[in-house]
């Protein structure tokens, strides 16, 4: 009777224990779906790099056990992974075939929870790692930069960290006002028509876009607001033609990080001179931005690209702006990290 | 059907024939920007003459830097591409056959992808020509054999090479980074909307040297169509002929393929249609196609350029429009016009 006693004493305070520190909550992902989870969750698969950045930023590293092989993420990474996480270059990974994940190697990570990029539902992957592996996963899909903030409160749901993420959100909000401070004061006939470049040259933002919103906190006017054809201006990314961009005259034109042009090309380049009557290539407003991991939008780095672009967009009112400082600033409040030395802080 | 048995043949073979300058008069008046068609005119005559006439200068750069270099590349495209696709149907004897055949677009695809993704100091059009005349020239390499070329064997190792190319442009595909991919893509899907002077520089000389091979030659097309066995049997040194059409025709295509992307279905369907309305004879099938493949290419893109405030990829409306007309004349014509 004793040992029963003793064996049923142990067994309430296993219970108790795996219950206070794996709780299973329910969390709406970025697509609506209701998904049961660990939290914290403690093996948990990022198959996306931005989101990694934000998790890096609220959650404890060591409850990240696999990466997705991203050879282009490799090659061009930063060191500031390594530094916050040193098991970081031990970490498994999880390779892609095209755009299916690979079950067998995403199997043998052994997740509690995988993180990846999705924009419906009906996602293959998704339904692939649910129904085979009965591993809840969590689907990311950024279209604003209401949606950056959110992932920041997603990441402290994902490691029980909420604080942190309250602490992370108040980080972002303060950078964020170094621009906005200066860009909500600009009258609206102050603000530049900014024709925003993807790699694909006449591939842009439309208004219900991420990068929407980062040109109107950054003090200028997308574009594609001006656009007649109403699908065209409401397409995430739509392919506009040359004749529709002369017509719509951007003061400004943005080019996302290309490997194969540059603003000079834009200027004087042989393949561009039907462009040389827009403003924007008139008055030499070509920009890039050319480290697309510091300026990313879509991670806890957004108040930098914002504040990028504005400096662009309005040089005469950031003068005073130390880039370079701001830079490591942020990077230190963020990850404890200074930038570009990447030494701890 | 045949226009042989027409009394209208010879209108509308002439139509046909001069139907690309009135395709490009045309388009010059069909776009996003807004011009008015008189000033438009007034613009044209005056650059014509050399008179001065006052109108901003983005209506000028908007005619001479945007539409007529994109009109002239949509000529080019269109011709050299359903030149290419009757010669490789005429040497094949096989309708099945597109301007692609010996891996053309899949050498051109994974050289724009090898720059796209992995060496950008190569330039794309450069890295796109230079993999598509390889791959042709990999599949005639493979299919000859103790000096003679047999068409089966050619159409056989255009498969594999194409396969390889195709392999090898998946691994690029998998290995790059999502804005990368999205270049690729596009560049597949074909488009003249990157159109410019210096893209109609690069192309022309290729795919004109080609055309003129091609055109030059075309009579001797009716000796291969007839099979190896019969054209040796004239007196006609088939391997010879053969190598100089493939080498032509692989020109032509490779040079328009590397400026503007794959577009598919022109190359293919546009001979069927001449040799449906003016039969099988190349002498004429050859100049026909070129100048109904430039009007069609340049008059579906009108529609690309100028139907919505976006570009959709010209490849999609070159099916979609030139489909239901080439079942129609599949229903109007026995055996397709081959007899």
């Amino acid at each position: 009777m004793h040992k029963i006693s003793v064996v049923a004493a142990f067994a309430c305070l296993v219970l108790a224990v795996s219950a206070a520190c794996c709780a299973e909550i329910t969390i709406k992902d970025d697509l609506g779906r209701e998904v049961k989870i660990n939290s914290p969750s403690e093996r948990v698969v990022f198959m996306m790099e931005n989101a990694l950045k934000t998790y890096y930023a609220v959650g404890d590293p060591e409850n990240i056990v696999a990466l997705k092989d991203d050879k282009w993420m490799r090659k061009l990474l930063e060191d500031i992974f390594p530094v916050i996480d040193p098991d970081f270059e031990k970490k498994l990974t999880v390779s892609m075939t095209g755009d299916r994940v690979d079950l067998e190697s995403l199997a043998r990570a052994d997740p509690d929870l995988v993180v990846l990029w999705a924009t419906t539902p009906d996602d293959v992957n998704i339904k692939a790692i649910e129904e085979t592996l009965g591993v809840p996963v969590f689907a990311i899909f950024v279209r604003s930069i209401d949606d950056v903030l959110h992932q920041v409160d997603t990441m402290g749901a994902i490691s029980d960290r909420m604080e942190r993420a309250a602490e992370v959100k108040k980080i972002m909000h303060d950078y964020m006002n170094i621009t906005t401070n200066v860009t909500s004061n600009i009258p609206e006939s102050e603000r530049p028509k900014v024709y925003w470049m993807w790699t694909d040259v006449l591939g842009t933002a439309g208004v219900n876009s991420g990068i929407n919103d980062l040109i109107e906190l950054a003090g200028g006017v997308n574009v594609m607001k001006f656009a007649e054809n109403e699908t065209a201006m409401t397409m995430e990314h739509p392919v506009v033609n040359l004749e529709t961009l002369i017509k719509l005259n951007p003061d400004v034109i943005y080019m996302w990080y290309n490997e194969n042009l540059d603003p000079e090309d834009i200027l004087t380049g042989d393949d561009f001179k039907g462009w040389k009557d827009i403003n924007a290539v008139k008055n030499g407003r070509v920009y890039e931005i050319r480290n697309p991991y510091l300026f990313d939008a879509f991670s806890p780095r957004m108040p930098l690209a914002l504040l990028h672009v504005a400096m662009d967009l309005h040089p005469d009112k950031f003068r005073d702006v130390d880039m370079n400082r701001t830079i490591d600033d942020f990077h230190v409040d963020m990850w404890g990290v200074h930038y570009p030395s990447m030494e701890k802080a | 059907m045949v226009a042989g048995r027409s009394k209208y043949r010879n209108l509308i073979y002439f139509f046909i024939l001069i139907s690309p300058f009135l395709a490009a008069g045309l388009s010059l008046f069909i776009g996003r920007y807004p011009i008015d068609p008189v000033d438009l005119f007034h613009i044209i005559i005056s650059n014509l003459t050399g008179t001065e006439v006052r109108y901003p200068t983005a209506y000028r750069t908007v005619i001479f830097e945007v539409r007529l270099p994109r009109i002239i590349l949509g000529l080019l495209v269109g011709a050299s591409l359903s030149a290419a696709g009757a010669t490789f149907q005429g040497i094949f004897r096989n309708p099945l056959v597109s301007p692609y055949i010996l891996g053309i677009s899949s050498g051109a695809a994974f050289g724009a992808a090898l720059s796209i993704a992995i060496v950008p100091q190569f330039p794309v059009q450069i890295s796109a020509l230079l993999f598509s005349l390889i791959a042709v020239g990999f599949a005639y390499y493979i299919a000859s054999s103790r000096g003679s070329t047999p068409v089966i064997s050619l159409i056989l190792s255009g498969v594999i090479v194409s396969a390889i190319f195709d392999s090898m442009l998946s691994i690029i595909q998998i290995a790059v980074n999502e804005r990368a991919l999205q270049s690729i893509v596009y560049w597949l899907m074909g488009s003249l909307g990157a159109a410019s002077w210096s893209r109609v520089n690069s192309a022309l000389p290729l795919a004109a040297a080609g055309m003129m091979i091609i055109f030059l030659l075309r009579w001797r097309l009716n000796v291969l169509a007839l099979g190896d066995e019969e054209a040796r049997g004239v007196g006609m040194n088939t391997d010879l002929y053969k190598a100089l059409f493939v080498l032509a025709a692989a020109l032509a295509a490779s040079a328009v393929v590397s400026v503007v992307g794959i577009i598919g279905f022109v190359g293919l369907v546009v001979p069927h249609m001449i040799r449906m309305l003016f039969g099988p004879d190349h002498t004429h099938l050859i100049p026909l196609c070129m100048a109904f493949g430039a009007t069609f290419m340049v008059l579906v893109d009108d529609i690309a350029r100028a139907g919505m405030g976006f570009e959709v990829p010209v490849g999609v409306i070159t099916t979609l429009i030139g489909a239901p007309f080439f079942a129609y004349l599949l229903r109007s014509t026995r055996s397709g016009g081959w007899e």
